[in-house]
């Protein structure tokens, strides 16, 4: 126990170590939430004993009960309760003494206060000396209070080393370092300066800290879950990201970009790209596509997925961890299930699908413009027929009248799955097709009818596939050697009969009969014949064709739809009134008779400009690219399975009792976190807002100039990917559970200076790096370590071992094989195997000495479920989970990889090709070598003990040796 | 329930100490080695509640056999003469059932013959009637209910506690709360199908939020590299040049430490490559079963001599590379890895490799449940007269339970309503049952009163000395635990 205790210690806050009086803030409240707030918090539902300790208006009536039960000696009165197996310790009821003591004074919490620029810190002159810019002077006058100095300035060669390393994530060159080396020994501060505007200057510096951001946000180019399908693209976002960071693109436009583009920033293709942001976690495949929304499974699959949604946007820009109150009320946090639920209906209406986005800027609105011209056109063509009909006056509109009232009565009332026999489908029109029935028997005929087909593929319903010529033959025998004709129609063309029965009177003795068509139906860009019904009466009036057998060259056979045994069945559409539809062609010809005299010359060229006019602009709209596909938040994409698109209708959702789907209790409205204090947390939306509107509201929201998450957020991630230690050190949680901030001033200068120069990365990099803060060396100091062992003073430089990333593309590097391609599809670090049902991602049967893979680690195709082992072992991120910060773990298997990986030997190989080419001799070879791992030539001893094993071994097992030099792997 | 973190431990926050960065790079691979070697307390790094456990423990370590793709409890350990009696009748559940697919035909019979074995004369189906040789020494759930018939977070609920990803498997948590007792090999380790991931992957043993050492490490017994990496494959590396390259990274690695001093972790490094090399040895020598004598082998039911199987699926196949993987299994607890889970079935692809008998339970649970019973057996028998079985859990788990009712005709559908586990040995009590199934085995007999997989992630911590309730990690504002805010200790179970 006592070792824990020390860790708690530890990690408590740095207040600690100062005189100041007892902070609420970064002192009571964290005894308080870890102890109380489980029955005395903001949940109302397990509260007890009706006590609040996290509203300061209920909890001040209740000090002197607090402090009594907090030290009682009764087991059965003492606070917290035994059996909860929490205790309050010594020193910590010490602490919330004093603070009584003291007045009790209340604070709101750090993260919530509003944003406002502090005063610098005051300092002596000569504390000012080492300063350079504001944040040196938050960091000195911590550390003036707690007796610690700052380190010396690293040399050069470190120097240039930890910079190129940190923004752009790549070793510097031997030249790179010894240009830098001569414009140092000028002007220091100048070639630092310099050093800063090259690397930020640098298309590498996007693909490093798009990185970092891709960690936060679970980037993926699968989707996990079960059969860890492929999301082919996926990438475009991920380039989009690195792309953001290289343009220096404001932070509350990137933020916007990637809640509401659509909404927001309609017609660029960044708008697009950024929702690939909503798209990038998990996604359960089973769930949605199996599974049907109208089942519990399948609403369970879904409500997770909006779950990730939420999470994913509040952890990532305001660093609240509202997930915890989809079950209950926060415990910790002032947010209840309501404002939780109120997050999910923002994103109700979207799913994670391929959706298209314009390459190229401006294309979205050409497209827009020509389609507004169609409709223009479209609209004077309808005018122009609006004056004929004024003209036909009241026997046209009678015409019209009677056409609809036929047209309801012609309409299709049932018809069946069989729909008949249909022939195969043929490029041209001018195709004889046949099809014949055997009566069995010589019969005499009467009659002869044709059943058209309905079928509502490409529009076309009644009188599907019925040939516009043809002809019906009879015969003796089966092969027609001798026909009889019955009807003819192949001179002219036979107007569509839509349902209605083609029927003939013929006198004939035959067996067989042939239906031919010498000129076939169109059916999209093709043609066929089919028929439903083909019936034949005898004397008696009986059908005699009714299940006779059916012979034809072709048939498509798609049963149950269309076989030949259908065209005999018995089975045709039967129209509401069958003779209507005689009625109703006749109409429609006589109208157009009456049309076509009122359309005098000077309206025919006017009608015939306007159709010019419509079919050349289509012909413009259809040159235009196509759009490519980003995988993102959509409304519309293609059906797959049970996985349906919304079209933007948001789903419907509800305050769940205990999370339970099958449990929902109040509406909820679009709406968010309650940290405003005098405005509703609900959205003002009008009545029926696109769904867009709900996301664009949240980012307008979380990009306000006043959130006071929203910068410290940020500012505190910039810090801690430059430092490997946040100021706050749960960057994802900035609420009562997380640690407070060790500079409080600091993270709000910050902030405010970031979100002051427009939301701009780069100016807080440069800031950053060329602050005396950032310039110190990484040496220990035994005293300073006995005063602050984590240097959260920054009394030093962090030493940081190299991220998985920048560890494989510093083996490329220096190996001579890395391609520094920008962007495109990722590339596999795998044998993919088995792809149609579950793929198979083979790491082992992977072939290192593919070039296609010889590209910056941020490319890599990443596989959710079946992480890659070198890399995972590296401790890459995990996509499963937000990464704010990497681990940097050491453990025998990372050893092994290193050593043995076939990565690493075959780049073993390649180094030593290259320095081969690169000097002449054994140790010209072997001083390259060391300077291009290290950054420096090896001394003597080292020379001497690399050149015995060289000797020895030859110059690939050096170059294994020297890719696991800790010099390599540790940036100082 | 409340939860409370007796050992609060926040990963993102906690600070580069000492201790932390031991906890971060010790357990499994070398904790032990490290802290002796940086003079710090011994044990320290092996796992957080090492030496302050809340209750002395009966079990050490845990061989978890998973079943992927939801074996059926009914055609293996819950005998429904129901079934007999009304087989090919209409099904009636009494109330709508929610049918994963279409499986709700009529009530079907098991294909398989049920007898009794042991002494309390448990039921059990003739296709892993082997296990009737040691039934008395298992304990039997009936009743336990899963959330949704979804395979992915099915699984992901047995392996992990959560229904969805992003949280650290069972033996992770294991290892981060006791780490290893042998720094030469890793503290969990997973056996996957040899064709193929279940679903979900190695997800289902990542550590996610907790340190990474903790992960399973994967090994493929037939693979050229069992353990990823473990040997250099490139006509360069000689055994020689592997060790002096080894010795002379050391060297020079030492000479940067030293011009660094006060940093651990560049002292440490050293030690990894020294625990890497013993690893090499002692990882190649644990998965060795050359050496194991005919007896053993044939416990197993294993052969020497390489057979070349039939395309279709076949007793004999599932029965030798189950047995592997069960004798591996021996072998690394033999030398105190603490975490074995060994996987049968593979995705969902085709033909059939995996419990998910959709379509023909005959032809699938057949050689899968007979290749698993033989190899089980012997596992239990052979921990047994090593004396090993009294300190190591065996636990035979799925993802959920298959249909009374037909689907299609020879196959059963989904059913997450209920489905068996079974316990042994590690202070299990023998030959009890701990909750039933209703007469169809369709839902549990008691409908209020089923068994969840907290429950029995609870009972295993409990037996291995650890309070499920306060081993937390708080992570994004949570101190999450393997139980969420669940679990109850299954006493019954308990000997």
């Amino acid at each position: 126990m006592t070792r824990l205790l020390q860790v708690i210690f530890l990690i408590a806050p740095l207040g600690i170590l100062t005189a100041e009086s007892i902070s609420y803030d970064r002192q009571v409240r964290p005894i308080l939430t870890s102890n109380c707030y489980q029955c005395h918090g903001p949940d109302a539902e397990s509260r007890k004993g009706d006590l609040r300790l996290d509203v300061e208006s209920e909890a001040r009536e209740a000090l002197k009960e607090i402090l009594t039960r907090i030290t009682h000696t009764d087991p059965k009165e003492i606070m917290p309760p035994v059996k909860s197996g929490k205790k309050i310790s010594t020193s910590e009821v010490a602490t919330i003494r004093t603070w009584i003591e003291e007045g009790a004074k209340w604070e709101q919490h750090w993260s919530l206060k509003p944003l406002k620029r502090p005063t610098l810190p005051k300092l002596t002159e000569s504390q000012k000396d080492w300063t350079r810019n504001p944040i040196d002077q938050f960091i000195r006058a911590k550390q003036i209070e707690a007796g610690v100095t700052p380190s010396a300035e690293a040399d050069n060669r470190t120097l240039i080393r930890r910079m190129t390393f940190d923004l752009i994530g790549l070793p510097p060159t031997p030249k790179e370092i010894a240009d830098f080396e001569t414009a140092a020994k000028k002007t220091r501060d100048h070639a630092i300066s310099n050093l800063a505007d090259r690397l930020l200057a640098s298309p590498h510096y996007g693909e490093r800290w798009g990185r970092h951001w891709l960690d936060v946000v679970k980037y993926a180019d699968t989707c996990g879950y079960d059969k860890d399908k492929l999301r082919p693209n996926a990438w475009p976002y991920r380039d989009y990201v690195i792309d953001s960071f290289n343009k220096g693109k404001p932070y509350d436009r990137f933020v916007q970009e990637q809640i509401a583009g659509d909404a927001l920033f309609p017609g660029t293709a960044d708008g697009i790209l950024g929702l690939g942001f909503i798209a990038a976690g998990p996604w359960d495949f089973i769930g949605h596509v199996e599974v049907p929304e109208s089942k519990i499974d399948g609403r369970v699959a879904r409500h997770i997925d909006r779950d990730e949604m939420v999470s994913n946007t509040l952890n990532t820009f305001t660093s609240a961890t509202i997930q915890c109150a989809r079950c209950h009320d926060h415990k910790f946090d002032p947010f209840t299930q309501k404002h939780y639920y109120s997050l999910q209906s923002i994103f109700a209406a979207v799913d994670r699908a391929e959706r298209l986005y314009d390459s190229q800027p401006g294309l979205a609105k050409k497209k827009a413009n020509l389609s507004q011209r169609v409709t223009d056109f479209k609209k004077d063509l309808s005018a122009l027929d609006e004056e004929i009909k004024k003209e036909g006056g009241a026997q046209l509109a009678s015409m019209d009248k009677e056409i609809a009232t036929l047209r309801s009565k012609a309409k299709l009332k049932s018809k069946r799955p069989e729909y008949g026999y249909h022939s195969a489908i043929v490029k041209s029109a001018e195709t004889t097709k046949w099809v014949q029935v055997d009566l069995g028997k010589t019969v005499n005929i009467q009659r002869i009818a044709l059943r058209p087909c309905h079928d509502e593929f490409n529009g076309i319903n009644g009188g599907f596939g019925f040939p516009v010529r043809f002809k019906v033959e009879g015969s003796l025998t089966a092969d027609f050697k001798k026909p009889i004709l019955l009807f003819d129609q192949t001179k002219n063309d036979y107007p569509n009969p839509d349902i209605a029965s083609v029927s003939f009177q013929t006198k004939n003795k035959v067996r067989w009969v042939r239906v031919t068509a010498k000129h076939l139906a169109k059916r999209s860009k093709d043609y066929i014949f089919a028929l439903a019904e083909l019936e034949v009466f005898d004397d008696t009036g009986k059908n005699v064709a009714l299940k006779a057998k059916v012979s034809s060259p072709d048939s498509i056979e798609a049963p149950i739809r269309w076989r030949r045994t259908n065209l005999t069945d018995g089975h045709f559409p039967i129209a509401a009134d069958e003779k209507a539809i005689g009625v109703l062609q006749k109409t429609q010809a006589d109208r157009e008779a009456i049309v076509a005299k009122l359309r005098k010359p000077e309206r025919q060229a006017r009608r015939k400009k306007l159709q010019d006019q419509i079919t050349a602009t289509e012909k413009e709209l259809k040159g235009i690219p196509k759009g490519k596909m980003v995988y993102a938040a959509a409304t519309d994409f293609k059906v797959q399975g049970n996985f349906k698109p919304t079209k933007g209708k948001p789903r419907m959702v509800k305050v769940l009792h205990r999370g339970n789907i099958q449990d929902p209790r109040g509406d909820v409205q679009p709406g968010t976190l309650p940290i405003f204090p005098k405005e509703n947390f609900e959205f003002k939306l009008t009545a029926n807002h696109p769904e867009s509107a709900r996301r664009a509201a949240l980012a307008k929201w979380i990009t306000r100039k006043d959130n006071p998450l929203t910068w410290r957020s940020i500012a505190n991630r910039i810090w801690l990917w430059h430092f490997g230690k946040g100021i706050v050190e749960t960057p994802n949680d900035f609420g009562r559970m997380g640690l407070p901030p060790s500079h409080p001033e600091l993270l709000d200068w910050l902030a405010l200076e970031f979100r002051n120069s427009e939301g701009s990365f780069k100016h807080l990099h440069k800031l950053i790096v060329t602050s005396s803060t950032y310039r110190q060396s990484s040496s220990q100091s035994e005293e300073f370590d006995r005063i602050d062992s984590d240097n959260r003073l920054l009394w030093r430089m962090n030493r940081r071992r190299l991220e998985a990333e920048e560890l494989r593309d510093s083996i490329l590097a220096t190996s001579g094989t890395l391609n520094l391609k920008l962007g495109g599809p990722g590339f596999y670090l795998f044998k993919l195997e088995k792809t149609a049902h579950s793929p198979h991602y083979e790491y082992h049967k992977f072939d290192p000495a593919d070039s296609d893979s010889h590209r910056r680690s941020v490319y890599r195709f990443i596989v959710r479920s079946q992480p890659d082992p070198f890399m995972t072992t590296l401790d890459c991120a995990d996509s499963s989970q937000s990464t704010p910060k990497r681990d940097e773990t050491l453990t025998a298997l990372q050893a092994l990889s290193l050593l043995n990986n076939k990565f690493t030997l075959y780049m073993s190989e390649q180094f030593a090709s290259r320095i081969q080419k690169e000097s002449k001799t054994l140790k010209g070879q072997i001083r390259r070598a060391h300077q291009l791992t290290t950054g420096r030539p090896p001394n003597a001893q080292e020379m001497e003990a690399l050149h015995s094993y060289a000797q020895r071994h030859g110059l690939q097992n050096l170059c294994r040796v020297l890719f696991n030099l800790s010099e390599f792997t540790y940036v100082d | 329930m409340p939860t409370h973190s007796a050992y609060p431990h926040n990963k993102e926050s906690a600070p580069q100490s000492r201790r932390n960065f031991l906890w971060q790079s010790g357990g499994g691979l070398g904790g032990l080695a490290l802290t002796s070697m940086l003079g710090q307390e011994p044990l320290l790094g092996s796992g957080i509640l090492t030496g302050t456990l809340n209750h002395p423990p009966k079990a050490k370590r845990v061989i978890q056999l998973f079943m992927g793709g939801a074996a059926s409890h009914l055609d293996t350990f819950d005998f429904k003469p129901a079934l007999i009696k009304y087989h090919g009748q209409k099904s009636d559940f009494g109330e709508h059932v929610e049918a994963f697919q279409n499986g709700l035909g009529p009530w079907m019979r098991s294909p398989f013959e049920f007898k009794r074995y042991g002494q309390g004369g448990k039921h059990l189906s003739q296709v892993v009637a082997p296990l009737g040789e040691v039934v008395d020494d298992m304990a039997f759930v009936h009743n336990l209910v899963g959330k949704t018939g979804v395979h992915s977070q099915a699984t992901y609920l047995q392996a992990t506690g959560f229904q969805r990803p992003g949280f650290p498997g069972m033996g992770s948590w294991v290892s981060y709360a006791l780490g290893s007792e042998n720094e030469n090999l890793p503290t969990f380790v997973v056996l996957p199908d040899h064709r193929g991931y279940a679903s979900n992957g190695p997800k289902n043993w990542a550590s996610a939020f907790l340190p990474t050492h903790t992960q399973g490490t994967t090994i493929f017994p037939q693979r050229e590299n069992p353990i990823p990496d473990l040997h250099a494959k490139a006509e360069f590396v000689t055994k020689q040049s592997h060790k002096e390259g080894i010795n002379l990274i050391n060297k020079l690695n030492s000479d940067y430490a030293l011009t660094r001093a006060g940093d651990d972790r560049l002292d440490a490094r050293i030690k990894t490559y020294e625990l890497a090399a013993r690893l090499q040895l002692s990882a190649t020598e644990a998965l060795d079963i050359s050496k194991e004598p005919d007896h053993v082998l044939k416990l197993y039911g294993l052969n020497r001599e390489q057979k070349n199987y039939p395309k279709e699926i076949n007793v004999e196949e599932e029965t030798e590379y189950f047995g592997r993987k069960c004798l591996i299994a021996r072998r690394l607890i033999e030398r105190d890895v603490r975490f074995v889970q060994i996987w049968s079935g593979n995705d969902n692809s085709f033909p059939r490799r995996n419990w998910d008998s959709h379509e023909d339970i005959e032809r699938d649970h057949g050689p899968l449940a007979s290749g698993m019973a033989r190899g089980t057996v012997g596992l239990i028998k052979d921990l047994k007269q090593r004396g090993l079985l009294d300190d190591t859990i065996i636990h035979w788990t799925t993802e959920f339970g298959r249909m009374p009712s037909t689907q299609g005709s020879k196959g059963r559908d989904h059913n997450p309503y209920v489905f068996t586990n079974w316990l042994c040995g590690g202070g299990i009590k023998g030959g009890v049952t701990a909750g039933e199934s209703d007469q169809w085995g369709y839902k549990p007999l008691e409908r209020e009163n089923p068994t969840q997989v907290y429950d029995i992630h609870a009972t295993m911590l409990h037996l291995m000395g650890i309070d499920h309730k306060q081993l937390t990690v708080r992570n994004n504002g949570i101190d999450r635990r393997l139980t969420d805010v669940h679990g109850h200790v299954l006493d019954q179970l308990i000997a």
